[in-house]
């Protein structure tokens, strides 16, 4: 029997039936799809090609949502946990106690009180409101518990991986108590001696930047301010009142630092090598009965009966505190160097510290003199004067870093965090920066211990000493201008040789540096140093 | 962290899992689906199971892997031969046509059966039917793999 | 086993058993008692499932409606109605956790909750869906009435536009009597039906035919009316019901069809410029629309005011982290104050990821990717290029809308008020969502074919034929 070729092949005997008689019946609305593409006079692309494309689009838009839930999830989740404004810090602060705050010497500064239903923060030191802040529902939080509001929550510890661990444990919230180094004493006896006057007090420990105290007064009681029912009152009064309880004078008021800002000439002038110590000026004796004459301004000093004899050098100058001399010193010095070495301090810029601080500065800015309008201006503000603002933690800095050899440390509250799960975070003293060498720092060191202990000095800043040990210092009278009391300044350390505690304190509209805050300042000095007056 | 809390997280953690899991079971068989459209290729679409025949040709038991158009019939240019003696000569035709299968009958003399209907006009039959021709039942089966 | 096949042949039935979905289903539903444990237990302080009657009437209507699918022999899709019924049943376990005084309804003198109500919506969506897939053998009154439905979608739109309620700024629910709907989401599966048959029906001119302006090749001007109109039709829809989402949802789906039957970048880019420009008329016309885009691109400007909801979700977020804070756990209310506005709707994406964390976030994603899988294949695979085109459509009208709102409560793109499909709280959302994955389970079934024809002429049939040959009639005179 003859095979046919393709007799075999069904798929060649099923397209002969094709052409023949086969046709599928009973279609209905919905057609049996043929076995081939009908006839389309131009054939348009395949469907399912476009659909790869298209499909790949939509992988992609979901990829970017991918992208977007790692972003807030991942990434940003720390930062969003611990916004203030996340009812997630509300609702921990009423889910677990929050931590408490210690001074020094293990003194509670800040604890809860209350049922735990209804938890209410309770300060037993007003003398610690200008450090501690307060925290309320109603008004969120100030100073420490604000800066460390995510810590004392226990919402965030400073470790790194905790994050996630965090939900897995018992107590989702690991709060911990806040050590400082406020010395509340020291910080009370602050208070006490500014009585009614308005005023600030920054104590700092020169070695290690840790802040001992830190007052402003007038300040506020902030058991008053978290309290859930009259707080409202309280907090709408504060505001009201003129002489501003709220705002934190130690590190944000802005004052004339008049004299005292002399240390800070005397370190851009030994420190730029413009003036050494044994710099006199000419006519400065002479001067000294007519006025130091710069462009038609006259700089004039106090009649003091010792300063005509010779030209001064730079301790005697700094001991009777001549305006005149360190006017010749600061323009020798010039614009441009009193500006750097200032900002060496920390001047125009916010320091970088625990609570909020404004930035102080030597000039308005707006001149063409670095600056500084005019040689007037530069003149004046090297003792101080014109257009110089400085706050009172910024002057206790620059005491400080000349009594820890030139080095300046960063100033800081907080010594360890002690989470209640146990572990311990130590936030170790920085160095800032190296402002000088320890040299010069020295040599400015023995001019300040001239200014309080000298046979002229001591007759302005004597009473800073603190008996039986070496003191260092500088007073200051801040020229308001008009009739406004002067502003009395003192900055200085003890003891000179060993320091131990650098302070500066203002009392607004105190009158000479001699009249009030030196004497405080020796008194708080003695008090730390444990030393009888 | 205590008993409760842990089976807690142990709780939360499996809901999640398990979420995932049936991504798992969906990816298996989508992979499974792609492996059988790659491998498909040299293979036959599906396959004719003999359940029952009277006469033992072709033998009960043994499955006939299918192609696109297969003709059934007692003729041996039949692409599968049924010899059987109530079978036509050509007998049925059995296509795939892009997704589903379709029989139909050629003129025989017994008729083709799709699950105890006779088949008059061309229908449509899905994996698992039964087709009657003669006393040949076949019942057409998944190839393994396949979708 | 064959006898009774048999004997279930002989009356009528011809059970189809679908393993694959009976698998997925059985890990949906052990997800979900697992989920449910979670969130009891965690509200009760001890390991219980707690009062579940809402989880099992839930997990009683799948297992129902697969075992509908089985007995009806459908040949479909085994992987679509899992997916849904994951998604919906993590809608469940996010409703009953919400406060339940978000939603209230009175029913035959109860009062139910928002699990309630969600639950009722859900099993009245999955009826629709498993009615869909079962009892639609054929696409002739889709395909062939096209415009007739389109006419029927601008009527329900211009009804809203006249005697539709404004909620939140926004006109789009449309009361009738005692029920009220969005016809908004009812109106985007008209238009997928609409865009389907026409582009069906001009795919080769429109894929190949051009005019020339210069040195440049467009698409035929003429056919390009279709596409203008629907611009303006969003436009309009943006203007005067606010409805920004809805507008972009139409915009996007259109312009993804169109792709898909032509394959022409170049419609793709036209269009593209039209959403520009459109966008930068309305940015500049319409004080709302600027309002939307700056609290998108600086929310923190104003975080008790504007920016409120939107930074309330990202907090939920932070909240969430990786693992989520676990189900119940989450912060959605604060005392009594809700964390984030519309949480139950348009912000229901940030719950999820609050409770569920980045990786339930994700996995919910996937499950949009899923049916977006799903539906494309479906579409790859259909008969004909109108079932193909209107697969796709319908893939696109659940994948873009979840990826609009996603992204919305993401920060990805600007917020617009729509429903997550499946999860969101809402009736109409629920319902039409049903219809959509019962269509596509519908087109994706091998079997679809029409019964042999009845050679009896009933009532029934003379009176369906009558309606089709006056709907024919409407047709050409709409045509």
């Amino acid at each position: 029997m003859t095979q046919q070729p393709g007799r075999r092949d069904p798929w060649r005997r099923f397209r002969a039936r094709l052409r023949g008689s086969f046709r599928p019946r009973a279609v209905a609305t919905a057609p049996v799809p043929a076995l081939r593409p009908s006839a389309i006079q131009v054939a348009p692309p395949r469907i399912a090609g476009s659909l790869m494309r298209l499909a790949l689009a939509v992988a992609i838009a979901y990829g970017a949502l991918a992208a977007g839930l790692g972003y807030w999830q991942v990434l940003e989740a720390n930062k969003l946990s611990s916004d203030p404004l996340n009812p997630l810090v509300l609702v921990a602060a009423r889910q677990a106690p929050r931590g408490t705050i210690y001074d020094r010497n293990g003194n509670v500064l800040a604890r809860n009180v209350g049922t735990e239903d209804d938890r209410q923060r309770s300060y037993p030191y007003l003398a610690a409101a200008p450090v501690v802040g307060y925290r309320s529902d109603i008004f969120g939080a100030a100073g420490l518990e604000r800066t460390y509001d995510a810590q004392l929550t226990g919402l965030v510890t400073l470790r790194p991986g905790d994050e996630l661990l965090r939900k897995f444990r018992d107590q989702p919230y690991n709060p911990s108590d806040l050590y400082t180094s406020l010395d509340i004493d020291l910080q009370q006896a602050a208070f006490d001696l500014l009585g009614d006057q308005r005023g600030a007090v920054v104590a700092i420990e020169p070695t290690t930047g840790r802040v001992l105290a830190l007052a402003s007064n007038p300040t506020y009681n902030p058991n008053r301010v978290v309290d859930p029912d009259a707080g409202r009152d309280y907090v709408a009064a504060l505001r009201e009142r003129e002489d501003s309880p709220l705002l934190n004078r130690a590190t944000q008021g802005l004052y004339v630092p008049g004299s005292v800002f002399k240390i800070v000439t005397a370190v851009a002038g030994l420190g730029s090598a413009a003036i050494g110590p044994e710099t006199t000026y000419e006519n400065q004796p002479e001067e000294y009965d007519t006025g130091f004459l710069v462009d038609g301004f006259r700089v004039r000093d106090s009649r003091r009966g010792v300063q005509t004899d010779h030209p001064l050098n730079f301790y005697e100058a700094t001991e009777v505190s001549s305006n005149i001399w360190y006017a010749h010193a600061g323009l020798d010095i010039g614009a441009d160097n009193l500006v750097a070495w200032a900002s060496r301090f920390g001047f125009g810029d916010r320091i970088p510290f625990e609570l909020a601080t404004s930035p102080s500065q030597v000039n308005g800015g707006d001149g063409p003199l670095a600056g500084f309008q005019d040689r007037v201006e530069l003149a004046n503000a090297a003792y101080g004067q014109a257009e110089v603002l400085v706050t009172p933690l910024q002057m206790a800095l620059v005491a400080s870093t000349i009594a820890n050899d030139g080095l300046m440390m960063k100033p800081k509250l907080v010594d360890e965090l002690r989470a209640s799960d146990g572990s311990v975070t130590r936030l170790d003293a920085q160095g800032w920066s190296q402002v000088i060498d320890p040299g010069r720092a020295q040599a400015v060191g023995n001019a300040m211990q001239l200014a309080v202990e000298g046979p002229f000095g001591s007759e302005f800043a004597g009473a800073a000493k603190v008996p039986g040990v070496p003191t260092a210092g500088k007073s200051g009278t801040a020229q308001l201008g008009g009739e406004a009391a002067p502003h009395s300044w003192f900055i200085g350390y003890a003891p000179a040789d060993a320091p131990l505690i650098a302070i500066a304190v203002i009392v607004e509209g105190g009158g000479a540096g001699a009249q009030r805050a030196v004497p405080m300042a020796g008194r708080l000095m003695s008090n730390y140093l444990g030393v009888a007056r | 962290m205590d008993v409760f809390s842990l089976s807690l997280w142990g709780l939360r953690i499996l809901f999640v899992v398990l979420i995932y899991a049936f991504f798992f079971f969906v990816a298996r068989a989508l992979w499974r689906d792609l492996r059988a459209g790659v491998a498909g290729a040299g293979r036959p679409l599906a396959r004719l199971f003999v359940i029952e025949a009277k006469e033992g040709r072709p033998e009960p038991g043994t499955s006939i892997p299918l192609d696109a158009v297969n003709s059934l019939g007692r003729d041996v240019n039949n692409s599968i031969v049924l010899d059987d003696s109530f079978v036509s000569a050509d007998h049925a035709l059995l296509t795939f046509r892009g997704r589903a299968w379709y029989v139909e009958d050629r003129g025989s003399t017994n008729g083709t059966w799709l699950n105890g209907q006779k088949v008059g006009a061309l229908l449509p039959l899905g994996y698992g039917d039964e087709v009657q021709i003669g006393q040949v039942r076949l019942r057409l089966e998944r190839e393994r793999g396949n979708e | 086993m064959i006898a009774m096949r048999r004997a279930l042949f002989s009356v009528g039935i011809r059970p189809h058993l679908r393993w694959r979905e009976l698998g997925l289903l059985t890990i949906v539903a052990l997800t979900l008692v697992v989920g449910w444990a979670s969130l009891q237990s965690f509200r009760s302080g001890q390991l219980e499932m707690g009062e579940a009657s809402l989880l099992f009437t839930y997990l009683l209507a799948i297992f129902v409606i697969h075992t509908a699918f089985v007995i009806t022999g459908r040949r479909m899709d085994e992987i679509l109605f899992p997916t849904a019924a994951m998604l919906a049943g993590i809608s469940l376990l996010l409703m009953e956790r919400l406060p339940q005084d978000l939603v209230t309804q009175q029913i035959l003198g109860r009062e139910l909750g928002l699990a309630d109500v969600q639950l009722a919506w859900t099993l009245l969506g999955f009826t629709v869906l498993a009615a869909t897939a079962i009892l639609v053998r054929s696409d002739g009154w889709l395909r062939r009435y096209k415009y007739t439905w389109a006419a029927l979608g601008i009527g329900l739109l211009l009804l809203v536009f006249v005697f539709g309620e404004v909620t939140g700024g926004a006109r789009l629910t449309l009361v009738i009597g005692p029920i009220s709907g969005q016809p908004s989401e009812l109106l985007k599966v008209i238009l997928v039906v609409f865009l389907a048959g026409y582009l069906a029906e001009n795919r080769s001119l429109l894929s190949s035919a051009s005019t020339r302006v210069g040195p440049f090749r467009l698409p035929p001007l003429p056919y390009l009316l279709p596409m203008l109109a629907l611009w303006g039709l969003a436009l309009a829809i943006v203007i005067v019901q606010r409805d920004l989402g809805a507008a972009l949802l139409y915009f996007l789906v259109f312009l993804g069809l169109l792709y898909v039957a032509t394959r022409r970048a170049s419609y793709v880019v036209l269009g593209l410029l039209l959403f520009l420009a459109g966008s930068a008329v309305l940015y500049l016309a319409f004080p709302h629309v600027q309002d939307r885009v700056d609290i998108w691109l600086n929310p923190f400007t104003d975080p008790q005011g504007a920016g409120y909801q939107v930074i309330r979700a990202l907090y939920a977020y932070g909240r969430g982290g990786v693992l989520g804070t676990g189900l119940g756990a989450g912060l959605p209310q604060v005392g009594s104050v809700p964390s984030i506005p519309a949480i139950h709707t348009d912000f229901i994406f940030a719950a999820l990821a609050e409770e569920m964390g980045m990786l339930g976030a994700l996995g919910v994603l996937g499950l949009y990717v899923l049916i977006a899988q799903r539906g494309f294949r479906i579409a790859a695979t259909a008969a004909d290029d109108f079932r193909a085109l209107l697969a796709t459509g319908l893939t696109l009208v659940i994948v873009v809308q979840a990826a609009i709102i996603a992204g919305g409560n993401l920060r990805v793109v600007p917020l617009t008020g729509i429903t997550l499909p499946f999860v969101s709280y809402g009736g109409s959302s629920l319902l039409v969502n049903g219809a959509v994955i019962g269509l596509l389970l519908a087109l994706s079934d091998r079997g679809v074919e029409p019964p042999p024809p009845d050679q009896r002429t009933s009532m029934s049939s003379r009176i369906g034929r009558r309606a089709r040959r006056a709907g024919g009639r409407l047709e050409e005179a709409l045509s």
